[in-house]
């Protein structure tokens, strides 16, 4: 599998990528953990390539104020592993742990994984539960939205001709937060069948603040408004929790594949949310 | 691949048989068409590009509309070959008059294959509704 002929510019800074990035059929490479299968199998032939793996510039991962800012070629493997997001944004360092195997945590990255858009990938789900930010930069302006508008539909964002991915930012969580993310993995290709992001803040012995984002379920990630408002003014008992779940039954458009029917993705969306919510619960400080 | 669901076009009945019968406005909301050019009663050559994510392909097809009962129903017959793969599609698009609206229900049978297929099974699902959703936003566009 030899990809089509196609042009290699490694730009020594961001300034530099973005104006190579200006112009037409010019495609951003991070970690090329997506991007490269797919010139190989020739499903995908840009005419040339902007590595933005080697930039220096965007991989990092900094504490800045309330939030962390982390940049948009960190590997999946600098977040899992990183101390800074273990201690104080747990809920992404373990997800990080739960995508692809090794190999791609090693190569893949943040930035890439999320302008790729794939409908089953984890981060989405733990970013919608974050109420995280995605900082846009092109060669002429730059933005900041809330990663719920960033995620257009499937394979499709926000972003705009020559806008990339700069920096991901997500909050850093004080005391009072439970969370988890569960995962259940189609082995073949690591990626989620249904994958749910769970965050929980409780305030005296009531569930004050629940962010659920899924993936894998529909068309794109989404946040599971109807299960965080059948959470919220509850205690957290096992039936508040089962009850909460079961509102996913209203769902509509779930995907079908030969990995899993509608049915048994629905299914399986509401056990996991539950197992979820529990673990969120227990891990509460 | 089955697939099935419904879509509401605000305007009357009539104008949303009307707009679907049009090759004209078919060739701007079909996504990723190039031209479409009749070559026979009903027939039409198609030339696309598809690209969703880093996906992209040249597809040549033939489009045929069969069992025209306007203003309520027809069928459509697309047909595509290009280097990353082909696909066939059998549908039968329903038309219900709903008040100023047009309720419109397709159902039909989609076959995918070569390399396109071959690897993007897990996706074939979601991205045939995303792209029948974009055709039917942007009719939904022309239409005003």
């Amino acid at each position: 599998m030899i990809p089509e002929n196609f042009e290699y510019n490694a730009p020594a800074n961001l300034q530099e990528a973005l104006g190579m990035l200006s112009s037409q059929g010019a495609k951003p490479l991070a970690g090329g953990m997506s991007l490269i299968p797919l010139m190989k199998l020739r499903l995908a032939s840009p005419e040339r390539l902007v590595d933005l793996g080697r930039l220096s510039d965007l991989s990092y991962i900094r504490e800045d104020q309330d939030s962390i800012r982390i940049g948009a070629t960190t590997t999946h493997q600098q977040i899992e592993s990183s101390a800074l997001l273990r201690s104080k944004c747990p809920l992404l360092a373990g997800t990080a742990s739960h995508i692809g195997d090794v190999q791609v945590r090693n190569m893949g990255t943040i930035g890439g994984s999320i302008a790729h858009a794939d409908p089953a990938a984890d981060y989405p789900a733990a970013l919608l539960a974050l109420d995280a930010q995605v900082h846009l930069v092109t060669a002429k302006s730059k933005r900041t939205i809330a990663i719920g508008e960033f995620l257009v539909d499937t394979f499709t964002t926000a972003l705009a001709p020559g806008e990339i991915v700069q920096e991901v930012i997500v909050p850093e969580e004080t005391s009072g937060i439970g969370y988890s993310y569960q995962k259940l993995v189609q082995p073949a290709s690591g990626f989620a069948i249904v994958g749910i992001a769970v965050r929980l803040r409780k305030t005296g012995d009531k569930i004050s603040l629940a962010r659920i984002g899924i993936t894998g379920l529909a068309h794109k990630a989404f946040r599971a408004t109807a299960v965080e408002k059948a959470l919220e003014g509850t205690a957290g008992t096992d039936a508040d929790l089962q009850k909460a779940a079961a509102s996913l039954a209203d769902v509509e458009e779930i995907n079908s594949d030969l990995h899993a029917s509608a049915e048994y993705r629905r299914h399986m969306a509401i056990v996991y949310t539950g197992r979820a919510l529990r673990v969120a619960l227990s891990r509460m400080t | 691949m089955k697939i099935a669901g419904s879509y509401t076009l605000p305007v009357p009945q009539d104008r949303a048989y009307a707009l679907l019968q049009d090759p004209e406005v078919l060739a701007r909301s079909i996504p990723g068409c190039d031209s479409l050019v009749k070559t026979g009663p009903d027939e039409y050559r198609m030339k696309m590009k598809m690209a969703i994510a880093s996906i992209s392909g040249a597809f040549d097809g033939k489009v045929r509309i069969a069992d025209q009962t306007p203003p309520s129903s027809f069928r459509l017959l697309v047909e595509g070959t290009g280097k990353i793969g082909f696909m066939k599609g059998d549908g039968l698009l329903k038309l219900t008059s709903n008040g100023d609206s047009t309720d419109i229900g397709y159902e039909g049978d989609v076959q995918v294959g070569g390399t396109m297929a071959a690897v993007g099974q897990r996706l074939l699902d979601t991205t045939s509704k995303m792209i029948v959703k974009r055709f039917f936003d942007k009719l939904a566009a022309e239409a005003r």
